[in-house]
């Protein structure tokens, strides 16, 4: 691209270019260097005021006081300078290597060029690590090969949490593709559809631990003495019941935990599946109708199995969000009340037994848990382009 | 993990250090407690300021620097002290789990010794992800230099690793150990000494309102009948005796049951047989931890009326919020009356400090009292302590002096004399502890004990230890103790083989 243009440059940017690109290349390697010590923004801003003269600011900002904050702004200008400018320097320059090769060399390897980067981090974050995992699965605390982190998911405390695993699959995804699914129905012919959507929607832009924290509040328990703070239980109240302590109660706990995803989850169910039946051709629904098709059939005989492509992708997404979830359990009960799962177990096992092995065969475990999910969702994407 | 216990009962010696202040508050050479460097450090200023009286006459003598005089037997750490500052600009990086208060005390502690080497001392403060992060750190290798950990179990996990530089290859060890006989043993080895203990806590009070408790007429008990008793009179009188929390919510529901099922043991099966427990020789389905569920904490949990809010407001009250009832129309009327909960709870939590962010107008001592928890068997009266230890995981010179520091009764000073810190150092002045209500309690308390046992879920493995002794006790609570057998097994057979 670039390349050829600069070819044609006059000579004194010709010299000028390589001595830019080297200070560029001190300069994101200085930035590197920041970026690995873990206090590198304080230190930089430190040395900074030192050398203005500044040395009760430096001493501040080097014991964890003083102006953390404009440290941390000037790490994160750093981080994005390095990251964009790292990149944008790498192309430009082992591209401009590459062009100076002959024709046929470089047109083999230019591709890899701009790929190889791609391909190292999904090799070094991605693939090892997931190789890695699957070995130290493999091995006990003092390094011997053993299967036992794997036969201990036969004891009913794992069997219980796998168990779970199946309830939050079924029921989440279920639960959130099928009230998507409904509400995208019978929103399509409302008036002010936007407004009505873009409630149910809102809630996707919630992160897991926040809504979790918001949904603790709807389902929180007081004594019976005390006024109920829980919107739910003060409800139950009023109308003469018993506050219920939703998060302790099993199995209960698990299905307040699953509304909670499902409350997340239906927006996006909903939008896809809504773009999806406004795409049904209107032809369809016409000879549908003209053939005496009511309603519900037109729905579920012409609409549904048009957009059966949508449906899929939107289940399969769901799914594999739902069996890795983490989140919703870690904060509102930590998975102590016959409620936990396999990531949430994987994390205990990590950092509070010290199982590292347990913890990788869980891992493990997930990982295969979520490749025919993904099988599913690739097949279908690639026949959804074949009929595109 | 027996043999480490071993020197436990020695810990009465530790804190007994601290029962010379009970009556020594009116004596001139107290510590001056306008040295309490930190506001947000309310029990201490709240304690100190009930006693303010002897600690006031000295206002004008600036407080010695919180630094141990040289030599202090520890080689850097006596460099480091050198008036040539051989270390200055160097940097330490200690990972800690305190926050608030807590945090102000250590970074007080602290000040003077990095103002007199140069070093420059970085506190990082991660307290709700602290053992992740820390063990992020360490499998990553860039670990801090210096971290605290409540229990000694990790440290332990991360020394088999290697993680964990032994300081007795850079500190006298007989010298630490005779310092530390009591909390030493938690991370020794062999010859190995894998912490250093920095900071003791007294798990066996309860915390009650004085003023209400002498409106009423009620004793403190001092026996577990009297303790019935007491409770079936106030339950007689129209309130709940108990506010109890699990510790929750979320994952940390179930160390305060732990704790409670550990003290019924100790006070009733004494030192050997809890120090077995822990090493699994005496399962949990053994008759005495049995009875330790079913006589004694069930009958605290179940009794109709005991616990404010009833069986369910143990697992579901925020440990926060545990003693709020208490504080009903200004502890005039209480509507529970009894926590128990270790010596580092405080103002911190009392409710007006936590809406307001001010300091508690309740101080403890006139306003909250705290009171040992009663024997059961008189001849088992035995304690339950905790220690934080420091593990050191980089070795460079600077980092020995500040581990070595953290060692000397100074490294814990100002924190003692903010009134909120036990040290497990047996060299601690015994002025330092002048004034604070809450260390007399706890002195007198280590005192008249005949052992001190360690916190036995901190010390099982983590899979029981913060696993299934929690989950399984909740699930206890959960079905009103109906199913103990039940819950037993389940975590003999959880026990790591």
């Amino acid at each position: 691209m670039a390349v050829g243009e600069r070819t044609a440059n006059p000579p004194l940017s010709r010299f000028l270019l390589p001595i830019l690109g080297v200070v560029a290349l001190g300069l994101c390697i200085g930035g590197v260097i920041i970026l690995i010590n873990p206090h590198g923004g304080q230190n930089l801003l430190a040395a900074l005021y030192d050398a203005l003269g500044n040395s009760s600011g430096a001493t501040d900002l080097r014991n964890g006081h003083g102006d953390q904050l404009l440290a941390k702004v000037i790490l994160a200008v750093i981080a994005v300078g390095v990251g964009v400018g790292g990149i944008w320097l790498l192309y430009l320059g082992v591209g401009g290597m590459v062009g100076m090769l002959r024709p046929a060399w470089r047109d083999r390897i230019l591709p890899w060029v701009f790929v190889g980067p791609a391909l190292v981090l999904l090799a070094t974050f991605l693939v090892y690590p997931g190789i890695a995992t699957v070995a130290r699965s493999l091995f006990d605390g003092q390094g011997h090969f053993t299967l036992d982190n794997y036969a201990v998911m036969t004891s009913p405390e794992m069997v219980e949490i796998l168990r779970n695993n199946v309830i939050w699959l079924i029921a989440a995804t279920g639960g959130s593709v099928i009230l998507g699914l409904v509400i995208a129905g019978l929103f399509d012919r409302i008036r002010r559809e936007a407004l009505a959507k873009t409630f149910i929607f809102l809630p996707l832009a919630i992160s897991l631990i926040g809504a979790s924290v918001i949904w603790g509040f709807m389902y929180a328990w007081e004594p019976a003495e005390q006024p109920q703070i829980g919107l739910l239980n003060a409800i139950i109240v009023a109308a003469g019941g018993q506050a219920i302590p939703f998060f302790t109660t099993s199995p209960l706990n698990i299905g307040a935990e699953i509304v909670i995803m499902v409350w997340l989850q239906t927006g996006f169910a909903m939008v896809v599946l809504s773009a999806a039946i406004k795409g049904v051709s209107t032809e369809i629904i016409e000879a549908a109708r003209l053939d005496g098709a009511n309603e519900p059939q037109l729905f579920f005989r012409v609409i549904v199995p048009s957009i059966r492509g949508s449906i899929v992708t939107v289940t399969t997404t769901i799914a594999i969000a739902t069996l890795k979830i983490f989140d919703i359990i870690y904060v509102t009960t930590g998975g102590r009340f016959h409620d936990d799962v396999v990531a949430n177990r994987m994390f205990h096992e990590m950092f509070q037994f010290f199982n590292d092995g347990r913890a990788a065969a869980l891992a493990s475990l997930l990982f295969v848990a979520v490749l025919p999910v993904m099988y599913l969702n690739l097949r279908n994407f690639r026949r959804q382009q074949v009929e595109a | 993990m027996v043999k480490r216990l071993r020197a436990t009962s020695a810990l009465a010696a530790v804190i007994l250090v601290a029962s010379a202040c009970g009556s020594s508050t009116a004596s001139p050479t107290a510590a001056p407690s306008s040295a309490a460097p930190s506001a947000s450090a309310a029990a201490s200023a709240s304690a100190a300021a009930s006693a303010s009286a002897p600690a006031s006459v000295a206002p004008s003598a600036s407080p010695a620097a919180a630094v141990p005089t040289v030599p202090t037997g520890y080689t850097e750490l006596d460099k480091a002290l050198g008036s040539d500052q051989p270390y200055k600009g160097k940097q330490v990086d200690i990972q800690v789990q305190w926050t608030g208060g807590e945090l102000a005390n250590f970074q007080a502690s602290l000040a003077d010794f990095a103002k007199a080497t140069g070093i420059t001392i970085q506190v990082d403060s991660v307290p709700s992800s602290h053992e992740t992060v820390l063990k992020s750190r360490i499998e990553g290798g860039s670990p801090p230099d210096i971290a605290q950990l409540a229990q000694p179990t990790p440290v332990l996990a991360y020394a088999a690793e290697g993680k964990v530089i032994d300081v007795a290859t850079f500190m006298d060890p007989q010298k630490l150990s005779k310092e530390h006989p009591a909390t030493i043993g938690l991370v020794t080895q062999g010859s190995h000494i894998w912490g250093i203990p920095y900071k003791a806590d007294v798990k066996s009070v309860i915390w009650y309102p004085i003023k209400a408790f002498q409106a009423k007429g009620y004793q403190v008990p001092t026996t577990w009948d009297q303790l019935i008793a007491l409770s079936d009179k106030i339950v007689a009188d129209g309130s709940s005796p108990w506010c109890i929390s699990a510790g929750g919510p979320g994952d940390a529901t179930g160390w305060q049951i732990t704790d409670w099922v550990e003290e019924i043991v100790l006070k009733t099966k004494g030192l050997q047989y809890y120090n077995d427990w822990i090493s699994h020789k005496v399962t949990f389905e053994d008759p005495g931890i049995k009875d330790a569920f079913d006589k004694y904490v069930g009958k605290i949990f179940f009794t109709p009326n005991y616990v404010y809010g009833g069986p369910q407001a143990i697992i579901n009250t925020d440990q926060k919020t545990t003693m709020d009832p208490m504080f009903n129309q200004d502890l005039q009327a209480p509507k529970c009356w009894m926590q128990k909960v270790p010596t580092w709870y405080g103002p911190d939590f009392f409710p007006d400090q936590r809406a307001s962010g001010q300091l508690s107008k309740y101080v403890v001592g006139t306003d909250v009292g705290i009171m040992p928890f009663p024997t059961i068997d008189p001849s088992q009266n035995n304690v339950e302590g905790s220690a934080d230890t420091m593990m050191v995981l980089t070795d460079r010179p600077e980092v020995r002096a500040v581990a070595a520091f953290l060692s000397t009764p100074q490294g814990l000073q100002r924190w003692i004399e903010a009134g909120s810190a036990i040290s497990p150092n047996t060299t601690t002045p015994d002025a330092w502890y002048a004034g604070a209500y809450k260390l007399q309690v706890a002195a007198s308390i280590v005192n008249k004990a005949a052992g001190i046992g360690f916190d036995a879920s901190d010390l099982m493995p983590g899979a029981v230890g913060a696993g299934t002794f929690w989950t399984q006790a909740v699930d206890w609570v959960n079905n009103n103790g109906k199913n103990t057998d039940a819950v037993l097994k389940a975590i003999d057979a959880s026990w790591p083989k």
